[in-house]
């Protein structure tokens, strides 16, 4: 089925894709037991390729947006209200303390992100975003993997970052020591799923102390000349080893580890000032973003960078207990929090030529009820929000518009007529960068075919959002 | 036109089977299950979240094409007291070395040690490298199998003394011998303490739950599981006591923190969120079927469909059949009146009623009477017995759950992937019970889940009648010939298909514990760990993973017991900590407190520089270093040197040996 005919089915039966409990639109016969031969087999690794060797690709001819050369993606974890931040939308329980104005034609919570009010010049806003599922866990994994974990090569897909970090892999000079994917404050983050460990994202809770163990107790004269020697006689078991992979894994690990020590340069990516961390935030969120820039600044190969933010899940007390706005962790400290370091941030890379290069992406796993609920918080609901800003990105664009509660999307406000999912975010991601999301490579280990944005409603259903670009998709 | 229509009919019914509308079977709705309830949640099932990592296959490693030259690993002994090396000639060769020999039987390599005869284990595994042309590799030699056998038992490498007596051993049956007494080692109740607190997720707290035990509350659930292990408890008697505990006090009863584990606290969550919790681990834990968690919040349907023939159709309210056994159970953690710290109480007194369907709230979605129905009886999912007359709910559980064959399975299992890096069912928590039986195998597409399904049955045969002895089913396992495999393959020749017919023994990359244990027995020089008021020396004895926080062992991964799994992946820290952290050099040293003969002065009392090479060797690596290794070892250290410069260089090649990839894997 193509597009077409897919969008007008839609419209004429706007509840089909109604989400349940998570959304399978995928399930033509075809693709069932395509899926279910992959899912099924008693060894995954005896399935031969069909018609494709391992390690081919196959794609179509696609026009990438190519704007960025970086990506910062912040995965707001647990699920932040859109109708108290990026999509507000007033209700009886709204306190004052959210102090509304109306900036650039947006109703904005200045008492949550007073100061990225002042930038939403730079910032476009989807409004039409839309999960799949409900659950926080497999919601926050889909928008890692750009697709239902629990479809066929769900469980070993990779993140997106490693999947840049692969195809990036090639522009990778001997400077660039440091890995092409960043996690930060990420330790429970999707890994690399089935590609090689060379991909994986490099975990790294930021401290003052910085990166440790990255210098020798004996001085690097007597490092360089040890790990000479244990080159020369470990090289038998290092490369192509008798031991398999897991070894040679191993020795590409000392590589990366070994380019990372005895370097200023990367010392000081790892750290940060506390004058910086002030600026962002004081927060642990705010001190990953200091070190998301300066691995991006410092020009060293690191190319995405994932930040977690979590702490959204607010089922109880969304503005504070007993309107307390200041007490605990409610809408309100966890949004100044994210203003003072997403905002900080956006700044810094003005101001340093680095964000028309960097994309940069904030969003959760899906939304939060459209009303409050007994327990003053708000709930689970599929409708969401993302914020994107540089790499390319029209700022002061808004894709999308939601009911006056926002429990309906109103206008899809882009070119595919209906929600934005995260496959489309995926899609765009991958575009910015210069990827070709239409890319199926036979290098995963059923050598049936691991598409790069899942292919299930036909190759060209999930796609980028140019209009975020300002173009037409 | 008609095209279009007929593409629209179509998915028609692909959304409708999505979006939860279907026929629905008007019967009772426990035994004849409709959907039920699937539209919200923000409960966690296990497969998608960072628990996720444990379903990624392990070792993807074999997967690509291995194309370079054969470079063996041991190529001639440069050591020449006596013993050879015991390299045989590889299956490169052209040779099939364990095609010559039947499955168990003697050996004709030299350097050899035949073990038992007629293992189950081979009678299926080397019928299956018949049956599939697959050449297993060579048997190991002495050496690997020592340090092989003494990891993988005990989480420690031998002695320099243990390797040489092993080796010297003329016995025949030497190398049963050797396991004999491994298993019968205080260090195997170290390792296995772990392996089991792992399962059994032993913590102090979980913090993905809010629920705390205390470390009075994990330390007594740490002895009890060191008891079990000591007194040789046979393990269904070991899951019957922690399915069914009861008890007033969690500080001195440890079984009962594993019911208190699955305990869910927050406002407004029901009770019944901690009862789906308690089964969801009841099924993961002991019948390796963790898919019952995500049927606890919805059907299979739509949900499991491509990874489990029995999920895919099975309902939340079977599962709830399921729950239902936990329904009468109560906890209440009052203070302890001595220590103030919470402690627990487990008991059957609270609930009288079945598992009522009467939430909106919590953890997971809501659950609402089905027709009249508002209570749900328990039901065993897989037989549909219930409870008998006069007995305890959940002792009815642990008695059908323990009397399952697919106990046995699941426990065999768990051990079968921990020996073997991939399990008979893998990952070993996602057991599809209807894809189980040689003798009914599954409709096509399906196929049978277990690599060996005649195997696996016969290990869990074999387990049940040894009186679910888990001992005797690791004896059972190291004593085969297919355990005794190397690990070593020419990669011109290995066939990635034969990795699950374990064709060769696929290697390990070390625990956290074991490595830091590792470093302790070679360098003889001795650390003291502290967590709360527990003091110990080797790491293997931390009483839970969370309080493992040295870099070192962070650089291992060894997980939380909560949300973070252990894991086997490889990572740059590992290489970081390995070259720089203090863990290893600061064993680097000719004397330390109360370690008068740390490794690098007994390799400095040596006469020669050969004998430094091999006491470095033997200590770090268990072995002799190769001719090229001794090459580059004397390179390294020059002649005619200072007494501070050999030390140095000394140090030097010490730290390259516990930088080896022989060092860090289990091979």
């Amino acid at each position: 089925m193509n597009k077409k005919d897919f969008q007008r089915f839609l419209a004429e039966n706007p509840g089909a894709t109604r989400p349940s409990y998570f959304r399978r639109p995928d399930w033509t016969r075809r693709n069932f037991f395509k899926v279910l031969g992959a899912g099924v087999a008693g060894s995954y690794f005896a399935r031969e390729a069909k018609g494709q060797d391992a390690g081919t690709c196959t794609s179509q001819s696609v026009t990438e947006l190519n704007t960025a050369q970086n990506v910062i993606f912040i995965l707001m974890a647990g699920a932040p209200s859109p109708w108290d931040t990026f999509d507000f939308k007033p209700n009886s329980a709204t306190p004052s303390a959210i102090d509304v104005q109306t900036i650039n034609g947006l109703q904005w919570p200045t008492g949550i992100m007073p100061n990225l009010g002042g930038m939403l010049g730079d910032i476009a806003i989807v409004r039409s975003l839309q999960a799949h599922a409900l659950v926080h866990s497999l919601g926050q994994t889909w928008v890692q993997i750009g697709r239902n974990p629990a479809a066929a090569l769900g469980n070993i897909a990779p993140n997106i970052g490693s999947i840049v970090a692969l195809e990036k892999a090639s522009e990778r000079t001997p400077a660039d020591v440091l890995p092409t994917f960043l996690a930060l404050n990420s330790d429970g983050g999707v890994g690399e799923g089935y590609l090689d460990a060379t991909y994986a994202p490099f975990k790294y809770d930021p401290t003052t102390a910085g990166l440790p163990d990255t210098s020798n107790s004996f001085g690097e004269t007597r490092w360089q000349e040890m790990l000479n020697t244990l080159y020369t006689e470990d090289a038998p078991l290092r490369n192509n080893s008798v031991l398999g992979k897991p070894a040679d894994d191993m020795n590409g690990f000392y590589q990366s580890a070994q380019s990372m020590m005895y370097n200023p340069a990367v010392n000081a990516v790892f750290t940060y000032s506390s004058s910086d961390s002030t600026r962002y935030g004081a927060s642990s969120f705010g001190n990953a973003l200091v070190i998301a820039k300066q691995a991006l600044a410092s020009n060293l190969g690191t190319r995405f960078v994932q930040v977690t933010v979590g702490g959204w899940d607010m089922h109880v007390n969304i503005y504070g207990p007993n309107g307390n706005v200041a007490s605990g962790s409610n809408i309100f400290t966890l949004g100044k929090q994210f203003d003072s370091g997403l905002s900080a941030l956006l700044a810094d890379l003005k101001s340093n030529g680095m964000l028309a290069n960097t994309l940069v992406i904030a969003m959760g796993e899906f939304g939060r009820t459209p009303y409050i609920t007994g327990a003053n918080g708000r709930d689970h609901y599929v409708n969401q929000f993302g914020v994107f800003a540089g790499g390319g990105i029209k700022g002061g664009t808004v894709i999308g518009a939601t009911s006056s509660d926002g429990s309906v999307i109103t206008d899809n406000g882009w070119s595919a007529n209906r929600p934005v999912n995260p496959e489309d975010v995926e899609a765009t991601i991958y575009s910015a960068m210069g990827i070709n999301w239409t890319n199926v490579c036979y290098n995963d280990p059923f050598h049936r075919g691991f598409e790069y944005v899942p292919q299930t409603n036909g190759p060209d259903f999930w796609y980028p959002v140019n209009e975020l670009f300002g173009q037409s998709s | 036109m008609k095209k279009r229509f007929v593409t629209s009919v179509s998915l028609v019914c692909v959304v409708l089977a999505a979006s939860g509308v279907w026929i629905i079977r008007a019967q009772n709705p426990f035994q004849n299950p409709t959907d039920t309830q699937v539209q919200i949640s923000h409960a966690d099932c296990t497969y998608f979240g960072p628990q996720r990592s444990r379903f990624v296959p392990h070792d993807r490693s074999q997967l690509g094409a291995l194309t370079a030259q054969v470079t063996r690993m041991l190529g001639t002994s440069a050591q020449s007291s006596g013993e050879s090396s015991g390299i045989v000639a590889h299956a490169s060769s052209g040779a099939s070395p364990m095609m010559a020999s039947p499955p168990g039987g003697t050996r004709t390599s030299t350097g050899q040690s035949p073990t038992s005869s007629a293992n189950l284990i081979d009678f299926y595994i080397f019928q299956a490298f018949q049956q599939q042309g697959a050449t297993p590799a060579a048997p190991t030699n002495d050496y690997e199998f020592i340090r092989r056998v003494t990891l993988d038992l005990t989480g420690r490498i031998p002695t320099v003394a243990a390797v040489t007596s092993f080796v010297a051993d003329t016995t025949p049956a030497k190398r049963a011998n050797l396991i004999e007494t491994l298993l019968a080692s205080p260090q195997w109740i170290d390792k296995w303490t772990m392996f089991y607190g792992d399962l059994f997720k032993n913590a102090s707290n979980w913090p993905t739950t809010s629920t705390s035990v205390t470390t009075y509350g994990r330390d007594a659930f740490n002895t009890y599981i060191r008891s079990w292990l000591t007194n040789g408890t046979p393990y269904n008697q070991v899951a019957s006591a922690l399915i069914g505990s009861q008890g007033t006090n969690n500080f001195t009863q440890g079984e009962l923190n594993w019911q208190i584990g699955g305990h869910v606290v927050g406002t407004g969550i029901p009770i019944q969120d901690t009862w789906d919790q308690q089964t969801a681990n009841v099924a993961d834990t002991f019948l390796g079927i963790s898919h019952v968690n995500c049927l606890l919040c919805h059907d299979g349907r739509g949900h499991l469909d491509t990874l489990s023939l029995w999920g895919s159709t099975f309902t939340r309210a079977q599962a709830w059949g399921f729950s239902g056994f936990m329904a009468h159970t109560n906890l209440q953690s009052p203070k302890d009146p001595t220590t103030g710290d919470a402690l627990w109480y487990v008991n059957d007194a609270a609930y009288k009623t079945n598992y009522p369907l009467n939430t909106t709230t919590g953890n997971r979605p809501p659950r609402q009477p089905i027709g009249t129905e508002a209570n749900v009886a328990p039901v065993y999912p897989f037989g549909g017995q219930g409870p008998n007359s006069g007995e305890g709910y959940r002792q009815g559980m642990a008695r059908l759950v323990t009397s399952d064959f697919q106990f046995a399975r699941a426990a065999v299992n768990y051990l079968w992937a921990e020996f073997f890096t991939v399990g008979l069912v893998d990952p070993p928590d996602q057991f599809d019970p209807d894809r189980l039986d040689p003798d009914n195998p599954p409709p096509a597409p399906w196929t049978l889940q277990a690599s060996n399904p005649d195997l696996l049955n016969a290990l869990a045969e074999d387990f049940i009648a040894n009186k679910y002895d888990v001992k005797h089913t690791m004896q059972l396992i190291a004593n085969s010939a297919t355990y005794q495999l190397e690990s070593q393959y020419d990669p011109n020749t290995w066939n990635p298909n034969w990795q699950t017919l374990f064709a060769r023994k696929l290697v390990r990359r070390l625990w956290s514990e074991e490595a830091a244990d590792a470093i302790t027995i070679s360098s003889n020089i001795t650390p003291t760990y502290k967590t709360g008021t527990l003091s110990f020396n080797w790491a293997m004895q931390y009483p839970e993973t969370a309080v493992e926080t040295t870099p070192f062992l962070q650089a291992f991964l060894p997980g939380n017991r909560d949300d973070q799994p252990r894991r086997p992946d490889g990572a740059i820290q590992q290489a970081l900590v390995l070259m720089n952290d203090s863990t290893v050099m600061s064993k680097l040293v000719s004397s330390a407190s109360g370690a008068p003969q740390s490794l690098l002065s007994q390799a400095l009392a040596q006469s020669s520089t050969t004998n430094l090479v091999n006491t470095l060797y033997i200590n770090v690596l268990s072995r002799y270093p190769t001719a090229a290794e001794m090459t580059a070892a004397t390179t390294l250290l020059g002649t005619g040197t200072t007494a501070t410069v050999k030390m140095q260089k000394t140090q030097e090649l010490m730290w390259t040996l516990y930088n080896k990839v022989d060092f860090m894997f289990n091979y």
